[in-house]
């Protein structure tokens, strides 16, 4: 399935281990291939109790997990594998549109948060953001893509050498694409970390921004940094 | 009648039914009095008229038998012997012949004499009922009965009558007022534990005192009904986390199919544009679930707990700032009006879903080259926010029905939308109680949200609210 293979971005950093505990048949299975066709290995388990037996046993790069699950659900799940000291990032799935599920799964400690029916290119976007979290990394305060710079801490913005004028928002958006440079982000991710919107606004909010920004780092250069991905987002990364 | 400045146990219904029942009372006691009252005294006076009556026909009977001198002796021994009746006998030229009455009443027949007002003593005056008659040659004889007797049984009557009333009235209102604080006690347990499911503990109960009486009942039954609806909402709970289940996930399935479906037709462009429509038509009726169980879930209320105070002002800015860029590529042009510093209590995150959805709402029903300003002032305790545009409007009749679910203006049918943004708002703002409304704004639509000002002030009564204040907000 070459349609896939914006994923395959991921492939630049390795292989992701990724444990799939979903009741769910179709869903899973759905999960699974998406993520074996993009090069990924991907375990399934359909019930809590095996679930948590293999997250707390495995090394994966990062969990799936299902809120509602036989055995054992997936929020004790979680609170159970974090109080034995497991920190594998887990990326929650619900049926479930409620507004306090959020909150409830991140407080028991997930990392994100996914409402299902999600388009797979959302759910690996996100994975791969969390699977590639260096879990200890020392606070980044330069980053550096191609001839693209920015210091967070004198909140410069240079391309070629040349100094850059931002604003604070087109400030942020930048920042979190060089923070997942090489990664696809998509609308929701922007959304959700950018503006903190947690609803899907029927303005093109993410898109003016982008093309702004757009025009500000790549108009009049021969490289562009900033590339959509058709139906899943944007990545910023050296065209290749 | 008003009430207003009275205690509150005195303007319970049931303080105001004692007052009236002892009003009530005290009438008819009052009436009964009177009737014994007259009673008594007319049979009083009757047995004084009938005394009188008997001594002077006796008198008479000894004057035409005796003569005059026997009549005075007469007069002179009883008045010594048996002073019980007064009497007094006078010549055709007004002498006093005998007797002791203080003077001879003009006409004959009954009358009431007193002694002479300048009677050294007045306490000493005294009254007399008194028939005279004339016997013979101009002779007068007066007979009559001090009429003291009388009337300190009268006044005695009176006195006991009023100290009766009166006793009665101190009682009644004084129960009246105890059975109100009583009445009062339990009223307000019921108010308290309407209150608290208002504010959406469900869970909340009437407390019972175990007599059995009616208020008990009555609670019982009120609980009875808490219980019902307690349920109720569980089970609308558990219905939408069932439609939830059993719509959303069959659609999800259905999306993911046509995901693969896609992959495995590119080499047909038309296949491949009816599988995007297709996927979009899912997205639309998925994006329509998920917005009619979000609305359900902030009816339900249960976010009204996580209430907290926050800079209302920020929070505008914030989505102003998001939406200028935007509005903008759209030919719009977005302004704002905002006064700092103003805050108010509510949910962040709802309330910036409200603006956005007001601002969504503006920026897709106004043509290009619109204004659209959105504003928030402060006026006395209350925070004015407005979002207003100068495109075609709403009609006035339904200007109220926009706020309700799946209501389209036939206008906008072209364009696309669930037709839930603004019952979204609506129920938004029910949560917080800021009171909603679309106005004229001549061209245009205004929207108009008032809110509740929070003070300042009350940050220091309470630490935990300083640190709620904008928990985690980034910077603009």
């Amino acid at each position: 399935m070459p349609e896939l293979k914006f994923k395959g971005g991921n492939k630049l950093f390795g292989v992701m281990r990724i444990l799939v505990i979903e009741d769910d048949a179709e869903t899973a299975a759905y999960i699974v291939e998406g993520l074996s066709t993009g090069g990924h290995v991907a375990d399934h388990v359909s019930d809590g109790r095996d679930g948590l037996m293999l997250a707390t046993s495995g090394s994966y790069d990062a969990l799936v997990l299902d809120r509602m699950l036989p055995g054992l659900d997936g929020l004790n799940l979680l609170k159970t594998l974090r109080s034995a000291g497991v920190k594998t990032p887990v990326l929650f799935l619900t049926a479930r549109g409620g507004i306090d599920d959020r909150v409830e799964g991140l407080n028991a400690g997930g990392d994100d948060y996914l409402t299902k029916p999600f388009a797979f290119s959302e759910l690996i976007a996100r994975l791969s953001a969390l699977g590639r979290r260096p879990p200890l990394a020392p606070v980044q305060t330069t980053f550096r893509v191609a001839d693209l710079e920015m210091d967070l801490i004198a909140r410069k913005v240079k391309r070629g050498g040349k100094s850059i004028d931002l604003q604070p928002r087109e400030f942020r958006l930048l920042e979190y694409l060089l923070r997942n440079a090489g990664r696809v982000v998509t609308r929701t991710m922007l959304l959700e970390q950018v503006w903190e919107f947690h609803f899907d606004p029927k303005t093109k909010i993410v898109e003016t921004h982008i093309s702004r920004l757009r025009a500000k780092i790549d108009r009049g250069t021969d490289q562009d940094l900033i590339h959509t991905i058709r139906g899943s987002g944007y990545v910023l990364r050296a065209s290749s | 009648m008003s009430f207003g400045h009275l205690p509150r146990a005195l303007r319970t219904a049931s303080f105001r039914l004692a007052i009236f029942y002892a009003l009530l009372f005290a009438g008819s006691a009052l009436i009964l009095g009177s009737i014994v009252y007259w009673t008594v005294q007319t049979s009083l006076k009757r047995q004084m008229d009938e005394r009188i009556n008997a001594e002077i026909e006796l008198l008479r009977q000894e004057f035409r038998s005796e003569g005059l001198q026997e009549l005075i002796r007469e007069i002179g021994e009883r008045a010594a012997y048996f002073p019980v009746l007064d009497y007094l006998v006078v010549d055709d030229k007004g002498n006093r012949l005998a007797g002791n009455l203080p003077y001879m009443p003009s006409a004959s027949g009954w009358t009431d004499i007193e002694t002479e007002p300048r009677a050294p003593n007045p306490d000493a005056e005294r009254s007399f009922h008194v028939r005279s008659v004339y016997l013979a040659d101009g002779i007068r004889l007066a007979v009559g009965d001090d009429l003291e007797p009388l009337e300190a049984i009268e006044r005695a009557f009176l006195e006991a009558l009023g100290i009766a009333l009166l006793a009665f009235l101190v009682l009644s209102l004084t129960g009246g007022f105890v059975l109100s604080m009583g009445f009062l006690r339990q009223v307000d347990d019921i108010t308290h534990t309407a209150e608290a499911i208002i504010r959406g503990e469900l869970t909340s109960r009437i407390p019972l005192r175990e007599t059995n009486d009616n208020f008990d009942r009555l609670s019982r039954t009120l609980n009875r009904m808490l219980d019902r609806i307690q349920d109720l909402m569980e089970s609308l709970s558990q219905v939408s986390n069932d439609i939830a289940h059993a719509l959303r996930t069959p659609l999800g399935r259905l999306r993911h199919k046509l995901e693969t479906a896609r992959l495995q037709i590119r080499s047909s462009p038309q296949g491949l544009a009816a599988v995007d429509a297709a996927i979009e038509e899912t997205d639309t009726i998925l994006d329509t679930f998920s917005a009619l169980l979000r609305i359900a879930q902030i009816e339900a209320g249960t976010r009204k707990a996580g209430l907290k105070p926050l800079d209302l002002s920020a929070l505008f800015e914030r989505v102003i700032e998001a939406y200028a860029a935007a509005a903008e590529e759209e030919g719009k042009t977005l302004k704002a009006n905002v006064e700092t510093g103003l805050s108010a209590v509510g949910d962040r995150e709802l309330l910036v879903e409200m603006a956005a959805n007001l601002l969504d709402n503006a920026i897709r029903h106004t043509p290009a080259g619109a204004d659209i300003e959105l504003s928030l002032v402060r006026k006395g305790k209350k925070l004015i926010a407005s979002i207003a545009d100068n495109g075609p409007g709403i009609p006035a009749e339904d200007r109220e029905r926009v706020f309700r679910r799946f209501y389209r203006l036939e206008r906008s049918a072209s364009i696309p939308g669930t037709g839930l943004g603004l019952a979204l708002v609506a129920a938004v703002a029910e949560l917080h109680g800021i009171e909603l409304g679309a106005e004229d704004n001549a061209p245009g639509l205004r929207i108009r949200m008032i809110f509740d000002a929070f003070e300042p002030d009350e940050l220091r009564t309470s630490t935990g609210y300083v640190m709620a204040i904008n928990p985690g907000a980034r910077p603009l």
